[in-house]
């Protein structure tokens, strides 16, 4: 019995899908199938592995054990449990971060062949916030300078993060209010492990509030660097067509795909497709010629500031291997499922890992560092032309969907002509009733890209403003909401909009880390309103969220004052005061909370209702929901 | 006619059946709304601790005769056939705990149960879920149980199964087949280390 129709709603995914399954290659969901039913202690949150006195469980039904070996009971191991997912989450972004921080670092001191300054006007904007100035020195010098104050920022030698002041005042007096203005980055996810080992901070509440700093840290930190540095690297994302699906990749050409993250290695290996010599290579190989394609973040990044085409979001990152076309996948960090070395071995693609930091099983791993990036990029993309003899069958199996990408908050504000105030025009008016950011991964509890698709959809039928990144952005590309005429689903007002800027009612904003220039729209929209990001009318969703980033990502938008649905349940559920205080409490504390609805229909109605609530809060003219 | 059987060897103690057993006799169905269910359900299979800390998921064995049925005055106590299931008719109970006295298992628990009468505190123990059975699902401790550690099949073949095992294990040839030697080393690992504890 097949259930494909079940797995997905894409097109695509679904024939390729029923193609692995004739291939009889194991997918994501067969695995998930397998885990059922998944352990509900954990599931609860309420088992805690943080010691060698355990592993302990608490009982929900209340007849066993209702406390750890150590005595922390449902609330203390589930707040701890949580503020552990957020640490993580944010070490991520912010290693990340660091990595571009670093390569910014050598570009100064000319140690990184291939790598420039590509916008120095934001290099210097940046510097500035800083309190560089750049006058009299070479763009290498204020970057050098610039590398070295964003290092001090990871560490702890400072009160407050340097780019904390993009917040309104308002809200970094609530911060300092409350004691969560974040002071370093690396300081608070060492922090979070520290309070949360055993026999610290057994105080649920102080938990989830250092949570949330160290949440901050990641938002208004070490992404705020990974995006800001990325921008001064391979330049600030302008508007640009793109194609989505499956059908990005040729039949006739040899076909390279990048997966991950960091724009440190895509770019470079972007750079050797471009070269007339591979493609004169691949030429003599038989092929028309190379053909650079993205998954999820790194092609996220890739497609924003360079339009390169992308193949799919994170649970088509296995199946994009069944076309029997890829010749090379090259991976660096976080979302690459260990599976897909297996799934590769079943056709003839070639895996290779890059990362020193992260090693897959079945992979080749060419490391790549900022001194010889150029090199190896120019190595492993011969590599995947040699590899195109070995092609066998080809399965691809539609064709792909038009998309346009590359709207950084500078893009924005230029399409509406220099300042944010036509859109607060155009919210004041109600013709917009405000705007939603739609982020996140897919997980295969959720049919794949169904929340995204169908949140969106009923969203912008509101005349809310979509804004999305991550695999949320793909999969309504994917849906064909990122095209000017996609106007057409629009409401009357947001189509009106849109249209009179000729741009889509859905606006891709990059990748996971790129999330902060949501923050940064948000904050300056509050700036220009004199207010706090809080009394907007905004909220966020993660429809189909799965991994510990979004988890930091949910907490420093709820932190900064954005009200926050999610689909999937964290697993939080086992202690009802954690829950209440996250979904009610938090709204006094940080005038913003989250909310948990897997039906994205339902998640439209409480967005639709708070946007209006909002609304009416500011003296605006609002509708009951 | 199928039973549940169960293999006391292979539990690993997550004691998952007991979370889907509360969560089949409860209200909603559903783990994460069971929870705040009142009365809360509660699991009919209680997981043990053996000597070493080692798993063991213990539960109504339905014995034929059932010593709690002999011992239970008001007659609440009584079989149906078909599933070969012991079962408590809630309204006649009078909660006297001559049956749990009688258990040589101790498999029977006393509470105000979700699907009882409300308020009133009664002898509960393992159904065979027939709720599900009727519903062509098999009991809930059996599907979640991971490690085979729970089963339901035919007894002939299971009894079959299990002399087969023991046969090839006495055979002259016999090589000791270790199917989780991960879960063993652990639990060599526990019985050293309460031997150790024990000898102090
Ligand atoms: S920290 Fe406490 S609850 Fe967690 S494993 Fe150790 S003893 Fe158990
Ligand atoms: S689910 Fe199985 S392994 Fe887990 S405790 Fe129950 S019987 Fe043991
Ligand atoms: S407690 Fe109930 S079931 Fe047990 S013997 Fe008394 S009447 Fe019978
Ligand atoms: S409750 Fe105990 S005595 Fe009664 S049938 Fe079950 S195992 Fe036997």
């Amino acid at each position: 019995m097949t259930h494909h129709h079940n797995y997905t709603i894409t097109k695509d995914g679904q024939l390729l899908i029923k193609k692995m399954e004739s291939d009889q290659v194991e997918t994501v969901w067969d695995r998930h199938a397998a885990q059922q039913p998944q352990c509900g202690f954990c599931d609860l949150g309420l088992s805690c592995r943080i010691c060698a006195m355990g592993p302990c469980r608490v009982d929900p039904f209340g007849e066993g054990p209702q406390q750890g070996v150590c005595g922390a009971d449902a609330d203390i191991i589930v707040a701890r449990n949580l503020c552990r997912m957020i640490a993580a989450g944010a070490a991520a972004h912010s290693d990340h971060g660091r990595d571009l921080v670093e390569v910014l670092a050598e570009v100064a001191e000319n140690k990184a062949p291939g790598y420039a300054i590509t916008d120095t006007e934001k290099l210097n904007r940046v510097a500035a916030e800083y309190g560089i100035a750049a006058d009299g020195k070479t763009p290498e010098q204020v970057a050098g300078e610039l590398a070295h104050a964003m290092q001090e920022d990871f560490g702890t030698r400072k009160k407050e993060l340097a780019l904390v002041t993009r917040a309104p005042e308002k809200r970094q007096q609530l911060w300092r209010k409350l004691n969560i203005m974040p002071r370093g980055i690396d300081r608070e996810t060492s922090e979070a492990m520290h309070r949360t080992h055993m026999g610290v901070d057994n105080g649920w509440q102080s938990l989830l509030l250092h949570g949330l700093r160290n949440a901050l840290s990641d938002g208004w930190g070490g992404s705020m660097i990974a995006t800001e540095v990325s921008d001064i690297l391979f330049g600030t994302p302008k508007p640009a067509p793109t194609k989505v699906n499956a059908g990005v990749l040729k039949a006739d050409q040899v076909n390279v795909v990048v997966h991950g993250h960091n724009p440190v290695v895509s770019e470079m290996v972007m750079a050797a497709c471009q070269d007339p010599e591979m493609t004169k290579l691949a030429e003599e190989k038989g092929a028309k010629g190379i053909n650079l394609c993205g998954l999820c973040c790194t092609g996220n990044e890739l497609l924003m500031r360079h339009g390169i085409p992308m193949a799919g979001n994170h649970l088509m990152t296995e199946l994009i291997i069944a076309t029997g076309a890829i010749e090379m996948m090259i991976v660096d960090y976080q979302c690459i499922m260990p599976a897909l070395s297996k799934v590769a071995a079943c056709y003839h693609t070639k895996m290779i890992s890059t990362s020193d930091k992260a090693r897959f099983p079945g992979m080749e791993h060419v490391e790549f560092h900022p001194d010889n990036a150029r090199k190896k990029a120019y190595d492993v993309v011969k590599a995947a032309i040699e590899n195109f003899a070995n092609r066998g069958e080809t399965y691809i199996p539609v064709e792909p969907l038009d998309a346009v990408g590359g709207f950084s908050v500078e893009a924005v504000v230029g399409a509406l002509g220099g300042t944010p105030e036509p859109l607060l025009d155009a919210i004041k008016a109600g013709k917009i009733r405000g705007a939603a950011g739609i982020v996140g991964c897919n997980n295969p509890k959720i049919k794949h890209d169904y929340g995204h698709v169908t949140l969106t959809k009923r969203l912008i039928e509101n005349d809310i403003l979509v804004v999305d990144t991550g695999c949320a952005a793909v999969a309504t590309a994917k849906a064909g909401f990122k095209v000017a005429d996609a106007i057409s689903h629009a409401g009357p007002g947001l189509k009106e909009v849109c249209g009179s800027l000729g741009i889509p009612p859905v606006l891709h904003f990059g990748s996971c880390v790129d999330n902060v220039r949501i923050l940064v729209l948000a904050a300056a929209l509050a700036n220009a309103l004199g207010t706090d990001i809080s009394d907007l009318p905004l909220a966020g969703a993660a429809p189909e969220w799965y991994s510990e980033k979004a988890v930091s990502i949910g907490a420093y938008v709820v932190a900064s004052g954005i009200y926050t649905v999610l689909g999937p349940m964290p697993p939080i559920a086992g202690s009802m005061n954690v829950v209440e205080l996250l979904t009610k409490g938090l709204g006094e504390v940080v005038g913003a909370t989250f909310a948990v609805e897997p039906d994205p229909e339902k998640a439209a109605v409480l967005i639709r209702g708070h946007i209006e609530n909002q609304r009416r809060k500011l003296g605006l003219d609002a509708t009951e929901v | 006619m199928k039973q549940v059987i169960v293999h006391p060897e292979r539990c690993v103690g997550c004691m998952q059946c007991m979370l889907a057993c509360a969560a089949a006799h409860s209200k909603t169905g559903a783990l994460i709304s069971a929870i705040s269910e009142s009365p809360r359900p509660k699991p009919r299979i209680h997981v043990g601790a053996g000597l070493y800390d080692e798993g063991f998921p213990n539960r109504c064995r339905h014995c034929n005769p059932a010593p709690c049925q002999m011992a239970c005055l008001p007659g609440a106590i009584y079989r149906q056939t078909t599933t070969n299931t012991v079962l408590i008719n809630p309204d006649v109970c009078i909660n006297c705990a001559s049956c749990a006295m009688a258990c040589p298992y101790g498999v029977i628990r006393y509470h105000a149960d979700p699907l009882g009468p409300a308020g009133k505190t009664i002898a509960v123990k393992c159904d065979n879920c027939i709720a599900r059975q009727h519903k062509g699902l098999i009991p809930a401790c059996v599907e979640v149980c991971k490690v085979g550690a729970l089963t339901f099949e035919e007894m002939d073949a299971a009894m079959k199964k299990k002399t087969d095992q023991v046969a090839r294990s006495m055979s002259a040839e016999a090589i000791a087949a270790d199917h989780a030697p991960g879960f063993s080393l652990l639990n060599t690992i526990k019985r050293a280390q309460k031997e150790i504890n024990l000898s102090r």
